[in-house]
Formats: C-alpha cells, sequence, structure tokens
C-alpha cells in the first residue's frame, strides 16, 4: 500500500518542478512550489502511517505553517513587483543581465 | 515521594534565539511609535539584543551536555553551533550598524529591517543548533522569509523587487527539494533525530545501498547546495545579490551562507558517516564546480556588487574544500573560515555602501578611479579586505585559505587542492583590478557626496582588525575553532 | 660584541612601524621623506654594524651550524609554526644588500617621484620588510608570509608610479609570481605533513624538515613546485617573460629593488629551501637547470642586443646575469655557490647602479631610447664617466666586481660540466658586445639631437660614487665577504657531491 502513496507523491511532486521550470506567471510557479510541498506531506504522512510513528505527521504540520507564512511574504512581494513593473511574469524579471 | 519529570525543554539551550525573538517582537511593536527620521533607535536597541544574545553565547561555551540539550533532544547548543552563533551574531551587528546609513540614503527607512534582521539570525541559529530535520527546517524557513523580505526590501527600487522575487521563488522551490530529502531520510530510517539516522544507518548496513536513504540523502544535498549557492545551484545568487539592498547583500552572503554550512555539515557528518565515501566525491565534484564557476564569471564582472557576489561563490567553494576533506581538520578550517570572511566581506560592503550615491548607479569598478587619492585611508581598508578576499597573507583570508587547503591535502586530495589554488590565484585578478582603479587611474569624481557616520566607521573598524588580528595572531580563535568541531 | 637585542626582528619591523609612522603625514611630503629616509639610513647603520662585527661573533646558541644570530619563538601553535629567524653569512650578505640597495632606491626617487610621495615612501618601506623578512626566515611559513608581503608594495610601485602599459605589467608581475608561490605553498603544506606524518612532530621549522625522508617521485614534485616559484623570481629561461615589462615600465626606484633585491629573493631561496630540503630531487633536476641556466645567460645578453630602449636592454642583460646565477646554484660545490651569492650581490649594485643612471637620463630628457642620444662624454663627462665604468663593471672587466662572481662560478662549474662552461662563455663575450655598443652610441657617437642636459647635482654624483667605490672594493678584494660566506657554504654543500 505504501509504494502506491510514495508513487503518487512523487508524482505530484515532479508536477510540481515540471510547472516550476516551465510556466512563466510567478503566481502559478508558487503554486506549483505549493504542489512540491504537499507531495512532501502526502509522502510524510503516508511514511508515519506505514512506521506506526507520529513525526511525520508532526513534520507536515510545521510544513502547512511554513508554507503559510511563505505564501504571505511572496504574494507580498509580487503585489511590490507589480506595481513597478506592471506584470508577474517571470520574463520580466529582466533588470539584471550576467 | 516521586519526583515529577520534567518534560525535556531546557530553555538555556535557545537562550540567543529567545533573545532575539523577544528583542524583535519588541521592536516590531515600538516600530509603529518611533517617527520615520529616528528609526536609527531601533538600530542601536537591535544592536543591545545582539549584544545580549553574543554574551549568553559566550556564557554557554563548554557547558555540560545537560545544559545543552533541549526540546527533548532537537536542539543541541553544542560548541559547534555555539561557534556558528557568534558568526551569525557578528554579522547581523555589522550589517545593522552600516544599514542605518544606507537606508537613509535610499529613503527607505521603514523601521522593519532591524526586527527582521533578528529574526533571520534567530533561525540561523535554530539552524547551527537544529539536531532534529524538524528543527533544521524551521530555522531554515525562520531565516529564509525573513531573508526574501529583506532582499526585496527596498520596495520602490525596481531591482530590489525583482531581488526579493527571484529569491524567494528559487527558495521556495529549493526548499522542496530539501524538505522531499528530508521525508524519504524519515521513511528509510523512521526518525527525524540526526543522532538516531546515525545509529540507525550503523546498525543496519543494507542502509547505505537504500535506495530510499540515498536519494533522501542526495535531494538534501541539493537543498542545501542552494542555500549555501553551491554550483550548479548558485544560479540565484548574482541577482539577488545585486538586487538586494546593500547592507542586506553584505549579510546575506555572510550570515545565511555560513547557517548553510552549518546545517550542511551537521547532516552529512553526523547523520551519514557511513557514506562518508559517496558524499566526499560528491562534495568533491561540487567544490571544484563552484570555485571554478564562481572565479571564472566574477573575472567579467564590471559590478563590484555582481563581483563579489560570484566571489562568494568562489569562497563557498574553498569551504566545501574543507568539508570535502571529511575531518576535524576541514570543519575547523570553514568554522575559520566562515567567520573571518564575514569580516572581510561585509567591510568590503561598508565601502561599497559609503561610496555608492542613492540608488547606487556608480557600483562599478570604474567609479572607484581615485578613489585612492580622494580617500587614502578608506581606500587602504578596501584593499586590506580585498587582498584578504584574495588570500595574502598576513590576513585572515590566507590562514582560513590555508587551513582549509591544509585539511584536504592531508585527508590526500592533492588534486583537489592544486585546482583551488590556482583558482585563488586567478581570482587575485579580479580583486586587483578594483585596486588598479583605486589606485592607478585618475580620478574622475570628488567622491565628495560621502557622508562618514560613526556606525559605519565602527563597522569598519571591527571588519578591518577582524581581518587583521586573526592574520597575524590566529592561535585563540584556532583554538576555539578546534573545540567547536564535531566528532 | 654581545647581542641582547633582538636586532633581527628590529631589522624586519622598524621599516613597517616607519611606514606606518608615514600614515598620519600623507599630506606633508617632506616630513614622509624624513622618517622614511631616518628608518632606511638606522637600517643601512644595522646591518653595517652586523657586516663588520659578523667575523667575531660565536655561534648562536640552539640554531644550526653557520648561524650567529637566532631567534626562536612559538607562533601558531596549533600548526606547530615558529616564529624563527636566523643569520649566516648568506643572509647577512643579503640584509646588507637589501639595507644598501633600498637606501639607493630612496635616494634616486627623491625627486622623480612628485605625486603621492608619502605613499610611495611608505610601499619602499613595506617593500624593505619583507625582503628582510625573506632573508631572515626560517620557518617556511614565516618565509611564505615575506614572501608574499614583498609582492604588494611591488605591485603599487608598478602600477601606480609606472611608465608605459604600468597597470598591464603590474598586474602581469602580481599574477605571474603568485602562481608560482601558491604553488609553492602547496608543497610547503606537503612536507610539512609528510614530516609530521612521520614522527608525529608537526612542524614547518626549516632545520627540522631538512631531511625529512621522501619518496623520490614525491620529492621530485614537491621540488618542482618550490623550484617553480623561485624560477619566475630568479628569473629563469622561460620563465622570465614578466620581466623585461616589469622592469621597464617601474619607475627608477622600483626597478632598482625589482633588479636588486626581487631576483634575489629568488636565487637566496633556492639555496636556503629548495636545494637543502629536497637534495636528491635537486640532484635528478640539475641537467635540466644547467641547460637552462646557460639558454638563459646566452639568450638573455644575445636579445639585450637587440634592445633600443636602454631599460628594457638593461632588464634583459639582467636575465643573462641571473643566469649565471642559476648555473652557479645548479652546480652546488662550494667555489660555484660561493660565486653565486657573490654574484647576486655585485649584479644588486651594478645593475642597480645602471637602471639609476637609466632614471637620471630619462628623468633629464624624457626618453630612454639609445638612438636620441649621443656626444654625452663631451656634454656630462662626470654621468658618462660613472655610465662607462658600471657597463664595463656588468660586461664582467676584471678588476670589477662583476668578474669576481662570474669567474668563480665558471671556475667550480668548470670541474662539473665543461659543456655548459664553454656555452657560457659565450655568454661572457655578449655582454661586451653590447656593452660596447650601447657605451660607443651614447657617449661617443655624435650627438643626434641637441638635448639639455645638466650633469649630475650632488646627490646623484654621492649615489653614483659611493655605488662605484663597492664596485671597485668588491672587484679587487672580494676576500672579507668570501670569507663570510666560507662556513655556510661549506656546510650547504656538504650534502652534495
Amino acid at each position: 500500500m505504501l509504494e502506491k502513496y510514495l508513487i503518487l507523491s512523487a508524482i505530484l511532486f515532479s508536477i510540481g518542478t515540471l510547472g516550476v521550470l516551465i510556466r512563466r506567471n510567478a503566481i502559478v510557479i508558487f503554486m506549483c512550489v505549493e504542489m512540491m510541498l504537499n507531495a512532501v506531506n502526502l509522502t510524510f504522512i503516508a511514511l508515519s502511517k506505514h512506521l506506526g510513528n507520529i513525526d511525520g505527521q508532526v513534520f507536515v504540520f510545521f510544513v502547512m505553517t511554513v508554507a503559510a507564512a511563505e505564501a504571505a511574504v511572496g504574494l507580498a512581494l509580487m503585489i511590490a513587483f507589480f506595481k513597478n513593473r506592471e506584470s508577474i511574469d517571470v520574463e520580466d524579471i529582466n533588470v539584471m543581465k550576467l | 515521594m516521586e519526583t515529577l519529570v520534567m518534560p525535556a525543554i531546557n530553555f538555556a539551550a535557545i537562550m540567543p534565539e529567545t533573545i532575539l525573538s523577544i528583542v524583535a517582537m519588541v521592536l516590531l511593536l515600538l516600530n509603529v511609535f518611533v517617527p520615520g527620521e529616528q528609526k536609527a533607535y531601533l538600530a542601536y536597541l537591535s544592536l543591545i539584543g545582539i549584544v545580549v544574545a553574543f554574551f549568553s553565547v559566550v556564557s554557554g561555551w563548554n557547558a555540560p551536555l545537560p545544559m545543552q540539550e533541549g526540546f527533548n533532544g532537537s536542539v543541541l547548543q553544542d560548541n559547534f553551533s555555539l561557534f556558528f552563533k557568534a558568526i551569525f551574531l557578528i554579522s547581523a551587528g555589522l550589517a545593522v550598524l552600516i544599514s542605518d546609513h544606507y537606508m537613509v540614503k535610499e529613503e527607505c527607512n521603514y523601521g522593519e529591517l532591524y526586527p527582521l534582521i533578528l529574526f533571520a539570525t534567530a533561525g540561523m541559529m535554530l539552524m547551527a543548533s537544529g539536531t532534529d530535520l524538524m528543527t533544521i527546517f524551521l530555522g531554515l524557513e525562520v531565516l529564509s522569509v525573513s531573508l526574501y523580505v529583506l532582499a526585496g526590501y527596498n520596495r520602490s527600487n525596481i531591482k530590489s523587487n525583482e531581488a526579493g522575487l527571484k529569491y524567494f521563488l528559487l527558495g521556495a522551490f529549493s526548499t522542496g527539494f530539501l524538505l522531499y530529502g528530508m521525508a524519504l531520510t524519515y521513511g528509510a530510517t523512521g526518525t527525524t533525530k540526526i543522532a538516531k539516522i546515525a545509529s540507525a544507518a550503523a546498525l543496519d548496513a543494507t542502509l547505505s545501498s537504500n535506495p530510499m536513504f540515498v536519494v533522501g540523502m542526495l535531494l538534501m544535498a541539493v537543498g542545501f547546495s542552494f542555500k549555501i549557492a553551491a554550483a550548479p545551484f548558485h544560479m540565484w545568487t548574482p541577482d539577488v545579490y545585486e538586487g538586494a539592498p546593500t547592507p542586506m547583500t553584505a549579510f546575506m552572503s555572510a550570515g545565511p551562507k555560513a547557517a548553510g554550512f552549518a546545517a550542511f555539515i551537521r547532516v552529512l557528518m553526523v547523520a551519514m558517516p557511513t557514506l562518508k565515501a559517496d558524499w566526499s566525491d560528491l562534495l568533491w565534484i561540487l567544490a571544484v564546480l563552484t570555485m571554478t564557476v564562481g572565479n571564472i564569471i566574477a573575472l567579467s564582472q564590471n559590478n563590484i556588487k555582481r563581483m563579489l557576489a560570484y566571489s562568494s561563490i568562489a569562497h563557498a567553494g574553498y569551504a566545501l574544500v574543507g568539508f570535502t576533506a571529511g575531518n576535524g581538520e576541514g570543519t575547523a578550517g570553514i568554522l575559520f573560515y566562515m567567520l573571518s570572511y564575514a569580516f572581510m566581506n561585509i567591510g568590503a560592503f561598508a565601502i561599497i555602501i559609503l561610496v555608492g550615491k542613492k540608488g547606487e548607479p556608480n557600483n562599478n569598478v570604474e567609479d572607484y578611479a581615485g578613489f585612492g587619492v580622494k580617500h587614502p585611508v578608506l581606500a587602504m581598508i578596501m584593499a586590506l579586505f580585498l587582498f584578504s578576499l584574495a588570500g595574502m597573507p598576513p590576513t585572515a583570508g590566507f590562514v582560513g585559505k590555508f587551513y582549509l587547503f591544509s585539511a584536504a591535502l592531508k585527508s590526500g586530495y592533492v588534486w583537489l587542492v592544486v585546482i583551488g589554488v590556482l583558482n585563488s590565484a586567478a581570482s587575485c585578478y579580479y580583486y586587483l583590478r578594483v585596486m588598479v582603479y583605486m589606485y592607478m587611474k585618475d580620478p574622475v569624481e570628488e567622491f565628495d557626496w560621502m557622508k562618514l557616520s560613526p556606525a559605519i566607521w565602527a563597522s569598519i573598524a571591527i571588519s578591518a582588525v577582524g581581518v587583521i588580528v586573526p592574520g597575524i595572531v590566529p592561535s585563540i580563535i584556532l583554538q576555539l575553532a578546534q573545540k567547536a568541531i564535531l566528532l | 660584541m654581545a647581542m641582547n637585542y633582538p636586532i633581527l626582528t628590529i631589522l624586519i619591523f622598524l621599516p613597517l612601524a616607519g611606514a606606518l609612522a608615514l600614515v598620519p603625514f600623507w599630506r606633508r611630503e617632506r616630513w614622509a621623506k624624513g622618517i622614511a629616509m631616518g628608518c632606511a639610513v638606522v637600517e643601512l647603520a644595522l646591518a653595517g654594524r652586523l657586516l663588520f662585527a659578523a667575523a667575531g661573533l660565536p655561534a648562536a646558541s640552539g640554531a644550526p651550524g653557520g648561524y650567529f644570530l637566532w631567534e626562536d619563538h612559538v607562533w601558531i601553535e596549533r600548526f606547530g609554526i615558529r616564529y624563527t629567524l636566523g643569520m649566516d653569512g648568506i643572509s647577512l650578505l643579503m640584509v646588507a644588500l637589501t639595507a644598501f640597495i633600498t637606501l639607493l632606491a630612496m635616494l634616486v626617487s627623491w625627486r622623480g617621484i612628485r605625486e603621492r610621495v608619502p605613499l610611495h615612501y611608505l610601499m619602499l618601506l613595506v617593500m624593505e620588510s619583507g625582503i628582510m623578512g625573506v632573508f631572515l626566515a626560517q620557518d617556511l611559513f614565516l618565509f611564505y608570509l615575506f614572501w608574499e608581503v614583498m609582492l604588494i608594495p611591488m605591485f603599487f610601485l608598478i602600477g601606480i608610479w609606472g611608465h608605459g602599459r604600468r597597470i598591464y605589467s603590474a598586474v602581469k608581475f602580481f599574477i605571474y609570481t603568485m602562481a608560482g608561490s601558491l604553488l609553492m605553498l602547496l608543497a610547503i603544506i606537503g612536507i610539512y605533513l609528510i614530516h609530521g606524518a612521520r614522527g608525529g612532530n608537526y612542524t614547518f621549522a626549516l632545520h627540522d624538515l631538512i631531511g625529512t625522508p621522501l619518496d623520490p617521485g614525491t620529492a621530485l614534485w614537491l621540488f618542482a613546485a618550490f623550484l617553480f616559484a623561485f624560477a619566475i623570481k630568479v628569473p629563469v629561461f622561460p620563465l622570465h617573460t614578466w620581466l623585461p615589462d616589469a622592469h621597464t615600465d617601474a619607475p627608477t626606484a622600483g626597478s632598482v629593488i625589482l633588479a636588486g633585491l626581487l631576483l634575489k629573493t629568488g636565487a637566496y631561496g633556492l639555496i636556503r629551501f629548495g636545494y637543502p630540503l629536497f637534495p636528491t630531487a635537486a640532484k635528478a633536476v640539475t641537467p635540466l637547470l644547467l641547460t637552462l641556466a646557460v639558454i638563459g645567460i646566452v639568450y638573455g645578453s644575445w636579445v639585450a642586443y637587440a634592445q633600443e630602449d636602454m631599460k628594457r636592454l638593461v632588464a634583459y642583460s639582467s636575465v643573462g646575469h641571473m643566469g649565471f646565477v642559476a648555473l652557479g646554484i645548479a652546480v652546488w660545490s662550494p667555489v660555484a655557490l660561493s660565486g653565486a651569492v657573490l654574484q647576486m650581490v655585485n649584479h644588486g649594485i651594478t645593475t642597480g647602479a645602471l637602471f639609476a643612471l637609466v632614471g637620471m637620463l630619462d628623468e633629464r630628457t624624457d626618453t630612454r631610447e639609445i638612438s636620441a642620444y649621443g656626444g654625452l662624454w663631451g656634454k656630462v663627462p662626470l654621468l658618462a664617466f660613472f655610465f662607462l665604468l658600471f657597463s664595463m663593471a656588468s660586461a664582467g672587466l676584471p678588476g670589477l666586481n662583476n668578474f669576481v662572481g662570474e669567474f668563480l662560478i665558471l671556475a667550480g662549474a668548470f670541474r662539473v660540466t665543461p659543456v655548459a662552461v664553454v656555452i657560457a662563455f659565450v655568454g661572457i663575450v655578449l655582454p661586451l658586445i653590447y656593452t660596447v655598443r650601447l657605451v660607443q652610441q651614447l657617449l661617443f657617437v655624435e650627438e643626434r639631437r641637441p638635448l639639455t642636459l645638466p650633469d649630475l647635482s650632488l646627490r646623484e654624483g654621492a649615489i653614483l660614487a659611493v655605488l662605484a667605490l663597492t664596485a671597485v672594493y668588491l672587484g679587487v678584494h672580494p676576500a672579507p665577504l668570501l670569507g663570510l660566506l666560507k662556513v655556510s657554504v661549506a656546510l650547504l654543500t656538504g650534502g652534495l657531491p
């Protein structure tokens, strides 16, 4: 049973990663990051259940809290960026070049 | 009568973190009532907090084991973490000292800056003393979330916006990898406690070939590499360092990088000694790539902040050389190097802040033409920092590099050290370039906009002492570093 | 004479203290000059006193054989690094040369440097400290430290007060030497670790490390790193390419110090560290070093002949002369080695004087093209006389100083490699050709361009007279110096056939 959960979360994690790499809208990218984090949460819960040990579940609570804090800060940064550039397309994050 | 068994919470083990957090929260409240032109008082208050925390760090040195442990073994304030905490506090203190000047000049003196620096420092401390993957993760996030804001702090400046947003997206992305790695390690060993992971690995020899464990380790390594800006996970660094407000660039390149190393070292050295051969190979590649990429790209940079960003990548590479060595010398070398690097880098950035005009249109190397003629003393101190970064004796940078390289040689990594040394020689070129402009070109500007405040003088003086004294009499710090290494 | 104060430490740190004392005077040129000159004079007095007293000094207690002054303190205990200074005959000669040449460099730039004067003297003083340290350090780590410190002021001297492509030359000089010395640092750490792993005694003390048993392969690699670093400085042919650039673009004081002192540190390093630490490896590469030395002698003189710029000519002639020194070291017999050390001193004096003369001409007319001059003999007889004298000394005229060194080197080498000596003889003849050409073009050909040339000032005349007296004295009566070298050279060469 464990394998199925692990495979599912691996797939979710990969979709999230892929999304970060190919999407261009900062908010969508952020949603993909959230998806990665939730894939990890799923892994933790499945493992916790499998191992009969509560550490994984505790970890999930922390991840959720942190994700909420990140969302608050991240969206604020996007708003600040939007105010100056009127876009949240990552293609427009280009004032500084190599 | 039976004694009551207290839960194993020991606030002494997180005393510095607690102090900083409390001060930070008080400052947040006070900030509401302090008018714009008096935000400097917040800086002084936060300095007091940092000094008090520093004393608590000093008093915790060599404490007996029960005093070190806290929260049921999730944090361990051992000498290793205390040494790192001292580095964090020093970089935070110097960052606060150079901030006021800059924030007034750039007209973004909002006051939340100081609490954020303190929160970030508390996060770093938690990373250094965390002995549970959970604590490390928590510390890392407290740090990162504060840093995202600090990078984008100058909210009317487009470069700063970009820096913040970019840092946020890539930082959150890398956190995903780190977390996944932690989850898999948990799955393979059934615990998130580093010590228990180590004993699980010691008991079960098959663990080192368990794909879940190996992939978990790899993903964690990727996550930490992002945080210490090791190539090929360094792409975010130059943009973030260039765009962020300069005091925060200085802070980010010193403190958080050291924090990343602290957690990385603890996880690899304590939890996975059985896999040492594997991660040494991995680190070897990482070190070579990081040094070489950092130095080569730094050669072609014109913007001095960006150049120092790439150079900071290269410096992470030198530290990785010591890490690859995998012996006590290597770890002590990293401790020493991170401390020296904090001084020399923040010192150099302090002078960059002084020279910069509003909006920093003059951060190119050419803008330093004739600086040595107009401001001989400041230029001489800048030269000192640059020589230290280049690893010339008699500076702390030289002793640190010497320590790292000799540790790696001791473990037999001759080629790694040869590559490191050649890199170090190549790096001279771009540090020399700044000096060429400072001393050997005729002045274009009068540098009359520079305003020297006592705070920035203090930060420059402290940094200069921190570069020169350990370069000449390193014994005391070497002994402290030696006592601070993990087994 | 009882030495109950740390005279070696004073020799090293007095100039540094003087340099720091200059900082408050960065707007007052006269004061700065005065302080710097005072330091240099005291240094020379100290060195001179040692030079005259040395013959009577007993061996220092606790020191290896041949050393009559010794200071030893723990410095960085963690790594077994000691603050060890020692002076034997070779060091003494080099220290005296350093004090002498530094003072000379200050005097020749007395009027020539007009911008940022205090900084210039500060750099010269830091330089003196570094070079003194190199010649006195008996601990590899300490030696390396001074070795690197030496680089910094020279970089600034060339880059700030130089001519032409000064920045390019300064950076090239810095990176070139830095690459070499960093590899040497690796070798230093290498032998430190090998020695420590064997007996558990981790130390950088030179005289503890001498005799560390090494397997031949390792020894060869370690020696190669040392050789590379030192050969760049000497410079041994094909590693000389930084030298003409650095010399040509350096200000007069910089050229004088480069030729007079910095090149010597390379040769000194080979004598003090390279050969004693790795005798077998050194023996294995002797043929290579001999070949390169001979090529350097011939090549340097050959290229010097083709130069139009006087400074470049003198610079290339240095490559040739230092080839002789390299030859003497490669032969490693008592006679040749004494010759090599003597030649180091002689070359410092003659080439220093030649650079000073070229600097004086350059100051007067703003050109260093040979073809711009002519008929100096009639116009400025005093200057012309000294020019002739030092050119002849440089060409190895008997009775003048260079002759003695070259003769000893060749005499010593003849027993080992007659073939090399025969070729090197070409190297004695070639300088005569280019020197005669130079002297003829400059002094005796008819005046080609009307140049306003005042003759030597009192200051310049005094500098040159002192140098000339030294050159003549060393040419006719080198015995006291050879006497100073005798013990150290015998001890050093005892290990090698």
